[in-house]
C-alpha cells in the first residue's frame, strides 16, 4: 500500500523533557490513523513536527515519499492544537487567506461553511464565534479545496455531544471519499469508533502501532484458582489461547483470546489433573487496555 | 512575491487599527506642518518662534523629513501590532501550517515593511510638492530632494527594527513599550554617553540614530548656516550605517525564526 507519510526515528526535548523519543512509523494511503495517547504524550508535538512549525531534534517526517514540506502541506488540510484565526476577519475573510496561501481551494469556501454548518455566520467576524463554531470554522479550513490528506488534532474539542458524532461521521464520510486521516486524540472511544490504525504514545515512547483491530484487540480475561498455583501458572503458560498470566488476589489473572472460554480452560486444567477452586469471566473493556498501555 | 503581499493586504484591508494609524500619520503630518508654517504651532515665547517655518521648495525637504522622522512611530506601532497580532493569534502557525515556508511568512513582513517605507515617502513627496509650490515658486523644485531618499532611510529602519522587535517580544504591549522607552530615551541616552565618553561621534551611529542623524531639528541648519559650523559626518555614512543596522535586522529576525519552534 502507498504510504502517506513516513516519521523517522524523531525526538524531541523541550529542556530537560523528552516529549519524543525516537518514534517511527508509517502512515498508510486510504488510512483513518489514530495517535492516541494521555495528555502530555507528545501527540501535538508529533503533529508539529511533520507541519515544520516545530523543529525536530532528531529525525524527519517525508510526506509522499519526499516531497518538499511546503508543498506537501498546500495539498494537505490542518488543524493543529487550536483554531487559529484573525480575529478581526469574518469566517469569508480568514477562509479567504488559507485560500490564497494554499493557493487553492478559493471557489470552495461556501461549500465547506455550508458543510460545517456555519454558511450562515461565514461575514461574522471570527471573534464572534462560540468555541464550538471556532473549531468548526478550523475544520472548515481543512476541508478548503479538496485535500487529499487531513492532519486533526484533537478534531471534536470543544464541541457538544451532537456535533461530537456529526464531526465523527464526516471523518468516516471523508474517509470513504478516499482521503487520508490522520488524528490526534486521548479519547479512546473516539479512535476506536473512527479509526483504521493507530499509534500509541505515552510520554514520548511509541508503545505499540498497527491496525486498530490488532493494536486495540478487545481481550477477555478468565480469574482462576488452585491450591497449587505454581503447577496451574506452568500449565495453563503451555495453553493456546493464553497471552498472558498475572498473579492477583490469590488467583491467577489470564488475558486471552475472546473465542476462549472459561469451560475450555476448566476442561484444559482437568486434564492436566488440577482442580480449579475458582474460575470467573471477566470481560476487559478498552479503556483498561488504554489505561494498562498508558497508565 | 506577489502572493505574499496579496496575502498581507487581505490581513490588513479589513483592519481597522491599520486604517487608523496610517489615517493618522497621513492626516497629521500635513496638518502639524501646516501648523508650522503658519506659525499657528510654534517653540518659543513671544515673537520668538525656534522652529523653521521656511516651507518653499528650498527647505521643505529638511522640515518635512524632520517631522516624517516623528511621525513614523505611527507605522512603527503599525508595524509592531501587524506582526505581534500573528503571534496572538497564532496564525503565523496557521500560515506555515496551510503551506508557507517560515521565511515565506518571514519575507511577507519585510515586504509589508518596505512597502510602508515607500508608502512614507512618496506620501512626504506628495505633501512636499504641495507646501513647496504654495510657499514658493515650482522654479525652485526639487530643492534639496535627497533628505526625501533619507525618509526613505529613516522609515525602513525604523519599521525594520519595529518587525525585529516585534518577532524578539512577540506581545504588542510589551512590544510597543520596548520600542517607546528604547527610541525617546535608551538610544538617546546611549549615544550622548558614548559621544561624550569617547569624545567622538561614535554614538551616532547606534540603530535608530543613524537615520535621525539623517534628517536633524531643521532650526539647527539655520544655526549652523549663522555659525558656519560644519558637519564632521557626511551624510553617506548614516546612510551606509542604516542599511547595515536593516542588514543586521533582516538577520537576526531570520535566525530566530528558523531556529525557534512557532
Amino acid at each position: 500500500m502507498e504510504t502517506i507519510l513516513s516519521i523517522r526515528n524523531l525526538s524531541k526535548s523541550y529542556g530537560a523533557i523528552q516529549a519524543l523519543k525516537d518514534v517511527s512509523f508509517e502512515v498508510p494511503a486510504g488510512s483513518v490513523f489514530g495517535i492516541l495517547g494521555p495528555n502530555g504524550s507528545g501527540k501535538t508535538t508529533l503533529l508539529g513536527i511533520i507541519l515544520e512549525v516545530l523543529n525536530a531534534d532528531a529525525g524527519n517526517g517525508a510526506w509522499f515519499g519526499g516531497m518538499p514540506g511546503e508543498q506537501a502541506r498546500k495539498q494537505i488540510g490542518s488543524l493543529l492544537e487550536t483554531p487559529n484565526f484573525y480575529h478581526y476577519l469574518s469566517a469569508m475573510d480568514n477562509l479567504e487567506i488559507a485560500a490564497s496561501i494554499k493557493q487553492r481551494g478559493m471557489d470552495d469556501r461556501e461549500r465547506v461553511l455550508q458543510l460545517l454548518g456555519l454558511y450562515e455566520r461565514r461575514n461574522s467576524k471570527f471573534q464572534t464565534y462560540s468555541l464550538g463554531m471556532k473549531q468548526r470554522l478550523a475544520l472548515a479550513s481543512a476541508l478548503l479545496g479538496n485535500p487529499k490528506v487531513l492532519v486533526l488534532d484533537e478534531p471534536t474539542n470543544g464541541l457538544d455531544p451532537a456535533g461530537i458524532a456529526e464531526i465523527r461521521e464526516l471523518i468516516r464520510d471523508l474517509n470513504q471519499q478516499g482521503i487520508t486521516i490522520i488524528m490526534a486524540s486521548h479519547l479512546l472511544d473516539e479512535v476506536e469508533k473512527v479509526c483504521t490504525h493507530v499509534a500509541i504514545l505515552k510520554k514520548g515512547d511509541l508503545l505499540l502501532t498497527g491496525p486498530v483491530e490488532d493494536v486495540l484487540r478487545h481481550e477477555d480475561q478468565i480469574e482462576v484458582k488452585s491450591r497449587d498455583l505454581t503447577r496451574l501458572q506452568t500449565i495453563l503458560q503451555q495453553m493456546n489461547g493464553v497471552h498472558k498470566i498475572q498473579p492477583v488476589n490469590g488467583g491467577l489473572l489470564l488475558s486471552c483470546e475472546t473465542t476462549l472460554l472459561p469451560e475450555q480452560v476448566n476442561e484444559y486444567c482437568m486434564q492436566h489433573g488440577i482442580v480449579l477452586s475458582h474460575l470467573t469471566l471477566k470481560k476487559k473493556s478498552l479503556e483498561t487496555k488504554f489505561m494498562e498501555l498508558t497508565g | 512575491m506577489k502572493n505574499l503581499l496579496a496575502v498581507e493586504w487581505l490581513k490588513m484591508k479589513n483592519f481597522r487599527t491599520f486604517w487608523i494609524l496610517t489615517g493618522f500619520f497621513a492626516l497629521l503630518l500635513p496638518l502639524w506642518n501646516y501648523g508650522i508654517s503658519n506659525g499657528i504651532v510654534k517653540m518659543g515665547g513671544g515673537e520668538i518662534n525656534l522652529i523653521s517655518q521656511a516651507y518653499g521648495f528650498g527647505y521643505v525637504w529638511q522640515n518635512l523629513g524632520f517631522w516624517t522622522s516623528i511621525f513614523v512611530v505611527f507605522l512603527s506601532i503599525l508595524t509592531i501590532i501587524l506582526t505581534t497580532n500573528e503571534y496572538q493569534f497564532r496564525t503565523n502557525r496557521q500560515n506555515v501550517i496551510d503551506g508557507w515556508t517560515r521565511m515565506n511568512f518571514y519575507h511577507a513582513k519585510w515586504l509589508v515593511v518596505l512597502l510602508l517605507s515607500m508608502f512614507t515617502t512618496v506620501y512626504v513627496f506628495i505633501v512636499g510638492v504641495g507646501f513647496g509650490a504654495g510657499y514658493g515658486s515650482v522654479n525652485d523644485f526639487p530643492g534639496s530632494i535627497a533628505h526625501l531618499f533619507y525618509v526613505w532611510v529613516l522609515s525602513l529602519n525604523y519599521y525594520a527594527f519595529s518587525l525585529l522587535l516585534s518577532i524578539f517580544f512577540k506581545r504588542s504591549g510589551i512590544t510597543i513599550g520596548i520600542f517607546f522607552l528604547y527610541c525617546m530615551i535608551l538610544e538617546a541616552l546611549v549615544s550622548k554617553f558614548i559621544n561624550w565618553w569617547l569624545d567622538t561621534k561614535a554614538g551616532n551611529f547606534m540603530p535608530l540614530q543613524c537615520s535621525d542623524e539623517l534628517l536633524p531639528f531643521p532650526v539647527l541648519d539655520v544655526l549652523k548656516a549663522m555659525t558656519g559650523a560644519q558637519d564632521t559626518v557626511q551624510p553617506v555614512y548614516y546612510v551606509v550605517c542604516s542599511f547595515a543596522w536593516i542588514g543586521i535586522y533582516y538577520l537576526l529576525g531570520r535566525q530566530k525564526l528558523l531556529r525557534s519552534d512557532w
